[in-house]
């Protein structure tokens, strides 16, 4: 395989596992306020971001753990007949299925980016070229001036009211190293039927 | 395109993808995708997104890396081994004992985590090589390993019915408590079949040799104390609950810090079981929040595409069926789509439609949550897709065959059929529990 | 001539939906017949609540019936819909308001500005608290997790109340798993039908708000596209929905106080309840402090709050 390619499967590897195994201890983040809730309850009054909180530890915990999942082999598969095929075979298989997963996380990318330029304030229909826009803005005046570019920033409907664009953040980012990590894998099933090893 | 059609369409299509051996919720998530792109109109393409912010609200789900984790510190730091010797000295001189006790064993294993892979992974690890040491015939104590460990599900907390309680939109505590009967009475089942079995041929499950019975009763007494712990760990997590002092989700916290906190007095919490709970949990959680997230898209899209109105229709207007009728084939097509479909994607792909039809019908939705559990346990172990063969086939020692752990299931499975049918036919046997704590 | 096919998702689960939407869009369906048919989706069947607004604004749901805070619309009027404390006192306030008071062209304008066809208001059932344990004053509000709206919500914490905001299909369950202590979402006609009665045992007199305030709205798109005489068939069948809700909530509210056995009434007394009162004018300033258009509404409640003051009975007594 060319280099650039074994280059780029190394990377995100390595990048995606780095941040799935800090994702890995969110869980204690997830325990640590599910307790406080408790306690707070019981004890003095109760809070009103715990649940909310929770929630969006819990989109980081299963988003940014994704890929690593993938690398773990954790994905289920159902292998009535795949279980029987060779590594050259299902290698051949997966190269072609692989898209349709990819096809599936490209189209909750594209949600998740729509979605987030909405959290920001945009109300139109070409997100990514908002993001190019509000990118273009922060290089050449700043912060102030990709500020300007913002609008109406969208709240969750709850009393405790936290912005929605960080946890947006999360998802798309969460989803594009998803969509990386396939495309990884794509390259590897592409390595083995070519019989090289990555 | 007709309803009909469509839905026909999307099922056919996730199957063959589903064959196709990719990832199952990539294969669902393409599946609801390509859907939503092609027949939805303006707008399709954000559903698959949009199922993301409906995972996030659904507060239940965060149980779940809880239960896991509660599971995997369980099976690693091996506190169950204490338990296993307590079973194994005291039903060891019974004819099948040791196989007996397994399933007492996974009872308690049940009461103290989610699903049941932790009951599989003690199962194979700490019972299965003594109990072929001890010349138990290899079919049936693969059986028994795969069957006990489906209890976890059954015996609260259970995983599962946290799940159907989110989609039926019923009480996770009536529920869980609905489960213990039906679990105890399919424990008590396996064993009558184990010793029948062993009375029959002997040779399957022999008793313990007398040199090895030979356990003072002091030590004997001293080996129940290990039965005391799960108790414990029960009763930390579920009395606040079921007293509502907590909620469903800070008691599964609860347990999971109990589960950890009890390792680490143990001694048992070393670096390496630290690793690999945390990070089986979160493949485990990871590959269920992705299942359930590609799922929720597919279904969200089957449903806006009047895909399961037209089934509703079927079932109830155009076969004209009776209720039970409705009710019998609801629970044969679980068995046949858990052959080789996912169980939690099959629970959010189906019971949406299924459940507010068995509501409507007049059924008890506590009761069915249950004949649903049955069944899933079912689907773990029959080919060609079930959880626990793969962990069986995953951890069980070279001489046991595929073929072996196909087989070793049939009884056990005719088992579970038996204790569905007569859950059926006797709802009392799910519902007493609850009616009389929550005095309905 | 094909069959124009709308989708639409109500805030409410089926049990409510059964009345609040569920009648007017039946009849527009069977008069409109092969030329259009709406498809009507309950809470979080398609997309969840929090997401409705944009999902209607894409185009990905047609047509949507909310309170503009639970599905958190981007405008500037959002805190007003659902309750306001203390805005109105009758469900015919609401009405009035809209269509002789001005809210109707504000709503209207502020909507178009994001996309989005505000077709017409409605007007629904008082807000009060059902909880499982008794309230009988202030103090007995404190640490109770309830669920209720965001702005009353933000209003209620004040006193100690703990708003959380869950899934509308989830909130009989959260009751009784011990998530939630009760609920300050409707009356008790609602309580009634939607089987929270059955999960709480106590419903209180005192309401923080004496009207709803919600709406039918669509895609823009979609809806300019749509021939002359269905735009008026459709608004006629919301208007007319609007007449159900009247009848069915005013005569619930009477006859389930007098009439209900699954709720025990209780009451804080008025002269505590004042401070409650008193407190959200306080809170109307802080709002009309935020924007022009929101001090422009709030004005208007102001106005007309006084006016039915100086009318005297019977539309304001003491
Ligand atoms: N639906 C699933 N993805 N299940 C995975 C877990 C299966 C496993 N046998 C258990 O119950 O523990
Ligand atoms: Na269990
Ligand atoms: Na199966």
């Amino acid at each position: 395989m060319p280099k650039v390619i074994r280059g780029y499967v190394r990377a995100i590897d390595r990048l995606n596992r780095i941040i799935g195994r800090i994702a890995m201890y969110l869980i204690f983040a997830l325990v640590g306020v599910l307790i406080w809730s408790s306690v707070s309850k019981t004890f003095f009054t109760p809070t009103i971001w715990t649940l909310e909180t929770a929630q969006f530890v819990m989109v980081a915990y299963y988003v940014l753990g994704g890929p690593y999942s993938i690398q773990l082999g954790s994905n289920v598969r159902m292998d009535l007949f795949y279980g029987n095929w060779s590594i050259r075979t299902k290698a051949w298989v997966d190269s072609f299925t692989v898209l349709f997963l990819m096809f599936y996380l490209g189209i909750l990318f594209y949600g998740a980016v729509g979605s987030l330029a909405y959290a920001l304030g945009y109300f139109g229909m070409e997100p990514f070229s908002f993001f190019w826009d509000l990118f273009t803005a922060l290089i050449t005046g700043g912060p102030d001036a990709a500020g300007e570019k913002l609008g109406f920033l969208e709240r969750s409907p709850t009393a405790w009211r936290p912005w929605l664009w960080p946890v947006k953040v999360l998802l798309s980012v969460g989803v594009l190293l998803m969509l990386l990590q396939a495309l990884a894998e794509l390259f590897r099933d592409i390595a083995i039927i070519r019989g090289e090893d990555i | 395109m007709p309803y009909e059609m469509i839905a026909l369409l999307m099922f056919s299509s996730m199957m063959l993808m589903l064959i196709t051996g990719q990832r199952v919720f990539g294969a669902i998530g393409f599946v609801g995708a390509a859907a939503a792109l092609l027949l939805w109109g303006t707008g399709g393409a954000e559903i698959p997104f949009s199922a993301a912010m409906k995972l996030m609200k659904w507060y239940p789900l965060l149980t779940l890396p809880m239960f896991i984790f509660m599971g995997y510190v369980l099976s690693e730091s091996k506190i169950a081994d204490d338990l296993y010797r307590m079973f194994h000295v005291w039903m060891g001189p019974v004819r099948g004992g040791l196989a007996i006790g397994t399933i007492g064993l996974m009872v308690l294993i049940s009461a103290m985590n989610g699903l049941s892979v932790a009951g599989m992974a003690i199962g194979a690890t700490i019972a299965l090589p003594e109990l072929l040491k001890r010349r138990y015939d290899k079919i049936m104590v693969t059986g028994v390993i795969q069957a006990g460990s489906s209890l976890g599900i059954l015996v609260p907390p259970s995983v599962v019915l946290v799940l159907y309680a989110m989609i039926a939109r019923q009480p996770v505590g009536q529920l869980w408590l609905a489960g213990v009967i039906p679990g105890l009475m399919m424990a008590a089942m396996f064993v009558i079949y184990i010793y029948v079995r062993c009375r029959l041929q002997p040779d399957l499950g022999p008793a313990l040799p007398e040199e090895e019975r030979n356990v003072s009763t002091a030590e004997k007494l001293r080996l129940l104390r290990a039965g005391i712990l799960p108790l414990v760990i029960f009763a930390v997590m579920m009395v606040p609950f079921v007293n509502g002092w907590t909620s469903l989700v800070e008691s599964s916290a609860i347990g999971a810090m109990a589960a950890f906190v009890a390792a680490v007095l143990k001694g048992r919490m070393t670096k390496e079981v630290f690793e690999t709970s945390l990070r089986e949990t979160l493949a485990i959680s990871c590959m269920f929040m992705w299942i359930i997230l590609a799922a929720l898209g597919f279904g969200a899209v089957f449903d806006g595409l009047g895909a399961v109105k037209a089934i509703e229709d079927l079932f109830t207007q155009q076969w004209g069926l009776s209720p039970w009728m409705i009710l019998v084939l609801m629970q044969l097509s679980f068995i046949v789509m858990g052959t080789f479909l996912d169980d939690t994607a099959m629970l959010v792909i189906v019971a949406p439609l299924y459940v507010p039809l068995v509501g409507e019908m007049g059924f008890d939705l506590i009761w069915y949550g249950v004949l649903y559990t049955i069944t899933t346990q079912i689907a773990y172990m029959t080919p060609p897709f079930g959880y626990n063969l793969f962990l069986m086939r995953a951890m069980a020692p070279p001489e046991i065959g595929l073929r072996d752990i196909y087989i070793s299931i049939i009884p056990f499975a005719l088992v579970m059929v038996l204790a569905l049918v007569l859950v059926m036919v006797f709802p009392g046997i799910a519902l007493w529990l609850p009616d009389t704590v929550y005095g309905k | 001539q094909s069959t124009i096919k709308w989708r639409m998702q109500t805030y409410a689960g089926a049990a409510l939906a059964e009345h609040v939407v569920k009648p007017a869009i039946d009849t527009f369906n069977k008069i409109a017949g092969d030329r259009m048919q709406i498809e009507l989706y309950y809470a979080d069947q398609l997309v969840p609540t929090g997401e409705l607004f944009r999902a209607m604004q894409r185009g990905t749901i047609d047509a949507v019936q909310s309170d503009d805070d639970s599905m958190a619309s981007p405008t500037e009027v959002t805190v007003f819909g659902g309750y306001f404390p203390f805005a109105s006192r009758y469900s015919l306030d609401v009405p009035v308001l809209f269509n002789k008071y001005g809210l109707n062209e504000i709503w209207a304008e502020e909507y178009a500005k994001v996309g989005v066809k505000h077709i017409s208001a409605g007007s629904w059932d008082p807000c009060h608290f059902a909880t499982k344990d008794p309230i009988n004053s202030l103090a007995d509000l404190k640490g109770k997790r309830v669920f209720t709206f965001p702005t009353a919500g933000r209003f209620l914490s004040q006193f100690g109340v703990v708003p959380v905001t869950l899934p509308w299909e989830d909130i009989e369950v959260a009751v009784q798993t011990g998530e939630l202590d009760g609920i300050a979402w409707s009356g008790i006609t609602e309580d009634y039908t939607v089987g929270w009665a059955d999960v709480t045992n106590y419903f209180l007199t005192n309401n923080i708000s004496g009207a709803w305030i919600g709406h039918f709205f669509a895609n823009m798109g979609r809806w300019e596209e749509l021939p002359e005489d269905l735009k008026l068939l459709l608004a006629t069948c919301m208007e007319q929905s609007h007449y159900y809700r009247q009848w069915w909530y005013w005569g619930g509210e009477a006859g389930l106080r007098v009439d209900g056995t699954k709720m025990r009434l209780t009451s804080i007394p008025d002269a505590e309840w004042d401070q409650v009162e008193t407190a959200a004018h306080t809170f109307w300033d802080e709002i009309a402090a935020e924007s022009p258009t929101k001090a422009k509404v709030v004005e208007i409640f102001k106005k007309y709050n006084a006016d039915m003051q100086k009318a005297g009975r019977p539309y304001r007594y003491g």
